[in-house]
């Protein structure tokens, strides 16, 4: 409880610049206030903006107009861009979301339209079993005996995840899909079957979902009665339950035995989510509530699967032509695989990245026109928005000057923006060839994406002869996705190399260069199977078998390298990372230290560091000159925090005290100091008799203040 | 100008090793210093002197201030965006947020809830947001919840920006409170811009609330402005004398406890305010008391709670002219009926 002198009579803000006035002091204690209401007409006044600033671009004279004018049409430039590159953002990033979300709704479909057909079955064979009278059903008597017509039907969905916040989207999704083949359904989460509110408050939020959003009492019959009205009885009712695991074991024990009862007057399915194991809920579950349970199984695909099936659709396909670096690529995958492992902070990641490259990169607005599927669109539209602050901008780019392409190829630009545009066509399909043929290893496409990357095609020396020799011999890097591919290879079974081949001459039918050189592969193929075949033949003398044995490792052997040799012309032909590619920083995000530092928050160490390193933050003369040096001009809470760390984590605090006051009234200037202070506080001083109060009244507030905060 | 390094020099090794010749000097590994030691300063004058101390490093610190400025605009394209902002830092970051909301924010309706604050009332807060948008009757959290999530217009640009000083505030600690505001923030039209202090306030979210309902982006800002508004509620550990402060010392102690330690302490407290002349509640009729109520069960039980009490120093044993040993609460009787309130809460 705070003391009520001090709420009443809050100490003054000793900030004496602009961001302190007097009235906000009594907003100060208050709980809450409104701060400020919309201005009106904002959005008008943007409307105007985007007319007039289009207005200028169209015939840009600042040369003429006066300086005031010049600053408010800068301003309403700016106003502008940032209208624009918001507008662009959303259109970007609304493409790559509704790519995942697809992907996603793909994965699951097969799920789905299981759990459907599973739920229209057992409805009809609910249904043929015989109608009951409206009277009688929408009453709990009479009870019904036989022990089938007790059971709740259920469908445990296994999730294959720990981390629930992945699927929360798929049992939306799964909501939405059953919704929309007719079937009533409702959605309770842990949160719901919480201790505190019992049963009752799950059956209430049933029939918030099903009657009307307004029901504040917890009667089963209101739910039977409601399905009896207006052909509710013609579709199934569906409860899903997301996270059993998290729920209380009893409130869902109870629930399930209420529906039970009820099963054959209101067929009920239940879904229930778990993430561990189908048999899940037996741990949670009462014995009772158990035997109630008639469980059907089904199962989501992995994380992992997941994660590819989304990378392929954003980074590999054509989608919103946004990308990201090597480097932030690794990132996000060592965030992936160290510290969250949800698909849902990987789409984050992606997403914090995507505005990251918004609001560092001003060309980045030129990506609204890879996002449309037209190729043509740039040379026209595209161009109009360069200003000439742009044009500098685009041809000071790094990747620009480094390869020497000046203003003289100024008319270039949409050529090589157009390059751009088509570039990741033949980079992704020898990406995904590459993830087909580590399929057999279990490569996943994450580390072979961000392999791929890296901008000095490191992954081009495992096919110089030595390291060929190198690999068979030691088995140094594990972790270098290429060269495991290169050893998988030749462990592969004469099926295994014709799937492979297969799946790459569907995946490259489009790009007949390296289309040419799968099919070259064939005669080889061919020579394979037949030295296979007559391995097979079950006839065949033994003195001739261990012959075609070797007959087959040599084929295969000639074929392996030959496969080898593919890959590496994918490799070095075709692979051109995308950080070598002139005004790939339009596209390809590359700040990694400015994603990692909006991502991963690090309160602890980074207070830390601002008590250790204040001056190095507040660019103080006076503190910087003498290193580690405590002096009396640092900041006061840095000076405690570093005498604390001086004594490791204990510390005496009338050591602490006393060693504070050394610090801030150095021995030497003691006498100049007293009276500096006695000075200032002259009325003070009159009440006080000793004559070291006030100084020690200085050192002790943020003494005490500082120690009572931590 | 050698001289004046030398005594730095002399200052920063003193500074240095003082800890160091305390620890290897005494024979006895404990400092034998006390803080009765140190002449204590009544708190209402350090207050009082509060005001007139000086801050160190204003200029730098405005400074400081102006070049955070030059973000805003990149703080409103990340709201507008659809992320929450959550500043931390050392010093006080209030002044700098509400700052960024008047100057930058002005095309959006801003309100803000002081986390710091000993009392905060989410709901309401969360009432005065659905508020003037148009009559609403405000019933449940959920009410008010689902109001403002509900698809009002497809403009995504427009939004209620909620600035939470200290999300990691005393009273906003429990669970509950952080997945409303959870909840509050994955509004459609609600954007959150929130300050902590507290280096484990992580801890306060899953993974649900990080990624799917905050929505966080991290800024470190730190401005080592001093945590002046924010810090009055906190009672100074060492300054005496504060009935509030004590009281909040015990209180905290006693919640610690079980229900029944806390009631056999009422009825101490309840007596010694009954009684303020006695030296103290007896001990024997402390023990019927409890026992009357059903709060211990037999005289071991009630011993394991006193000894709690006294190693707390919540409690003093005397002997009154009778010779019987009395139970005393060394706290005024403004304290006690204070700390009293506080255990009801």
């Amino acid at each position: 409880m705070a003391p009520s002198g001090t709420v009443a009579d809050p100490p003054q803000c000793s900030t004496t610049d602009s961001f302190n006035s007097s009235d906000t002091a009594e907003n100060d204690i208050r709980p809450f206030f409104v701060l400020h209401k919309a201005s009106s007409g904002n959005h008008n006044g943007k409307l105007t903006g985007i007319v007039k600033s289009k207005r200028r671009i169209e015939s840009p004279s600042p040369k003429i107009a006066k300086r005031s004018e010049v600053e408010s049409v800068e301003e309403e430039d700016g106003q502008f861009f940032s209208t624009l590159r918001f507008k662009v953002f959303e259109t970007v990033w609304s493409k790559i979301e509704k790519t995942i979300e697809d992907v996603l709704r793909n994965s699951n479909s097969k799920v789905f339209s299981g759990i459907h057909d599973w739920i229209r079955e057992s409805f009809e064979s609910i249904i043929s079993s015989g109608a009951l009278k409206l009277s009688e059903a929408v009453r709990s008597y009479p009870v019904l005996t036989q022990a089938s017509s007790k059971q709740l039907l259920t469908a445990m969905v296994l999730t294959r995840n720990l981390e629930m916040v992945d699927d929360l989207l798929t049992f939306e999704e799964l909501e939405l899909h059953l919704k929309s083949q007719g079937c009533h359904v409702a959605k309770l989460s842990s949160m719901d079957f919480s201790a505190k509110s019992g049963v009752g408050g799950c059956l209430r939020g049933l029939l918030r979902q099903f009657v009307m959003p307004t029901v504040d009492v917890a009667d089963v019959t209101i739910l039977a009665s409601w399905y009896r009205e207006n052909k509710n009885h013609e579709n199934p009712v569906v409860i899903i339950v997301d996270d059993t695991e998290r729920c209380c074991g009893p409130v869902l024990s109870d629930l399930i035995l209420i529906l039970s009862e009820w099963a054959i007057k209101v067929p009920i399915f239940l879904i229930m989510g778990v993430s561990t194991a189908h048999d899940a809920p037996r741990k949670i579950l009462s014995v009772n509530a158990l035997q109630r349970l008639c469980a059907t199984r089904f199962t989501l695909s992995s994380p992992a699967e997941r994660m590819d099936a989304v990378l392929k659709a954003v980074f590999l396909k054509p989608c919103s032509g946004f990308t990201v670096s090597h480097k932030v690529a690794l990132f996000m995958r060592s965030y992936f695989l160290c510290q969250d492992g949800t698909l849902t902070s990987f789409v984050r990641t992606l997403k914090i990245a995507c505005l990251q490259h918004f609001s560092l990169e001003p060309l980045s607005i030129m990506l609204e026109h890879f996002c449309h599927d037209g190729v043509n669109q740039l040379s026209g539209e595209g161009t109009e928005l360069l200003t000439e602050a742009t044009m500098k901008h685009a041809f000071d780019l790094p990747s620009v000057t480094r390869n020497k392409i000046t203003r003289s190829t100024f008319e270039m630009l949409p050529h090589f923006l157009l390059d751009l545009q088509r570039m990741p066509n033949p980079w992704s399909i020898v990406v995904l060839c590459l993830y087909e043929a580590g399929k057999f290893d279990k490569l996943r496409l994450l580390d072979i994406f961000c392999e791929i990357l890296d901008p000095e095609a490191r992954y081009l020396k495992y096919f110089s002869p030595s390291e060929i020799v190198n690999s068979q011999s030691h088995n140094s890097g594990r972790n270098n996705v290429i060269r495991r591919v290169l050893r998988k290879l030749r462990d592969l079974s004469p099926s295994q190399l014709s799937s492979m081949l297969k799946s790459w001459e569907n995946l490259t039918a489009e790009f007949t260069e390296i289309n040419d050189k799968v099919i070259e592969l064939h005669p080889f193929m061919r020579a394979v199977e037949a030295a296979g075949q007559r391995q097979g033949l079950p006839n065949s003398p033994k003195k001739h078998a261990s012959r075609s044995n070797s007959k087959l490792e040599k084929e295969l052997k000639a074929m392996t390298d030959k496969v080898a040799t593919v890959i590496e012309f994918m490799l070095r032909e075709y692979m051109k990372p995308v950080e070598s590619v002139p005004f790939h920083e339009i596209l390809c995000f590359k700040n990694v230290d400015k994603l990692q530092s909006a991502l991963l928050g690090d309160p602890r160490g980074r207070i830390q560091l601002d008590l250790l390193e204040s001056h190095d933050i507040l660019h103080c003369v006076c503190c910087s000159q003498r290193g580690t040096t405590l002096l009396p001009s640092m900041h006061d809470t840095s000076i405690l925090y570093k005498l604390a760390q001086e004594h490791a984590d204990v510390i005496n605090l009338h050591d602490w005290y006393q060693s504070f006051k050394t610090i801030l009234i150095p021995r030497s200037s003691k006498a100049k100091q007293k009276s500096k202070s006695s000075s200032k506080s002259k009325k003070r001083k009159e009440i006080c008799e000793e004559p070291e109060a006030p100084a020690e009244a200085l050192i002790q507030y943020p003494f005490l203040v500082k120690i009572s905060n931590r | 100008m050698e001289d004046i390094e030398n005594i730095e020099e002399d200052e920063y090794g003193f500074s240095r090793n003082y800890f160091l010749a305390k620890e290897l000097g005494g024979a006895s590994k404990r400092s034998a210093h006390k803080l009765s030691d140190i002449h204590i300063v009544d708190e209402q004058e350090l207050r009082e002197t509060a005001s007139t101390i000086e801050m160190k490093h204003s200029k730098e610190i405005s400074e400081l201030m102006s070049d955070y400025k030059t973000m805003y605009s990149k703080w409103v394209f990340e709201l507008r965006c659809g992320f929450g902002l959550l500043m931390y830092g050392f010093g006080s970051k209030k002044a700098l947020v509400e700052d960024f909301a008047s100057a930058s924010l002005t095309d959006y309706s801003v309100v803000v809830i002081n986390g710091y604050l000993p009392s905060v009332n989410l709901k309401q807060s969360s009432g005065s947001l659905s508020k003037g948008q148009e009559t609403f009757p405000s019933r449940s959290m959920d009410d008010i919840l689902s109001f403002l999530h509900g698809p009002q217009s497809g403009d995504k640009d427009c939004f209620i920006c909620v600035v939470v000083h200290n999300i990691d505030g005393p009273a906003l600690r429990d669970p509950e409170s952080q997945q409303t505001l959870a909840r509050l923030s994955s509004c459609s039209h609600i954007r959150l811009v929130a300050s902590i202090d507290h280096v484990n306030a992580p801890l306060l979210w899953d993974k649900k609330m990080v990624h799917k309902q905050f929505n966080w982006l991290w800024h470190h800002v730190p401005t080592f402005a001093p945590y002046n508004v924010e810090g009055v509620f906190f009672p100074l550990v060492l300054a005496q004398g504060s009935t509030a402060q004590t009281a909040k010392t015990a209180a905290i102690v006693l919640q610690s406890l079980t229900p029944n330690g806390q009631n056999v302490f009422k009825i101490l407290a309840e007596y010694q305010l009954s009684h303020p002349d006695e030296d103290g509640m007896p001990t024997d009729d402390l023990y019927s008391a409890s026992r009357e109520r059903f709060f211990v069960s037999s005289q071991v039980t009630l011993n394991s709670h006193l000894t709690e009490f006294k190693d707390h120093e919540l409690v003093k044993t005397k002997r009154n002219s009778d010779g019987q040993e009395c139970l005393n609460i060394p706290l005024t009787s403004d304290a006690i009926r204070q700390l009293l309130l506080d255990l009801n809460q």
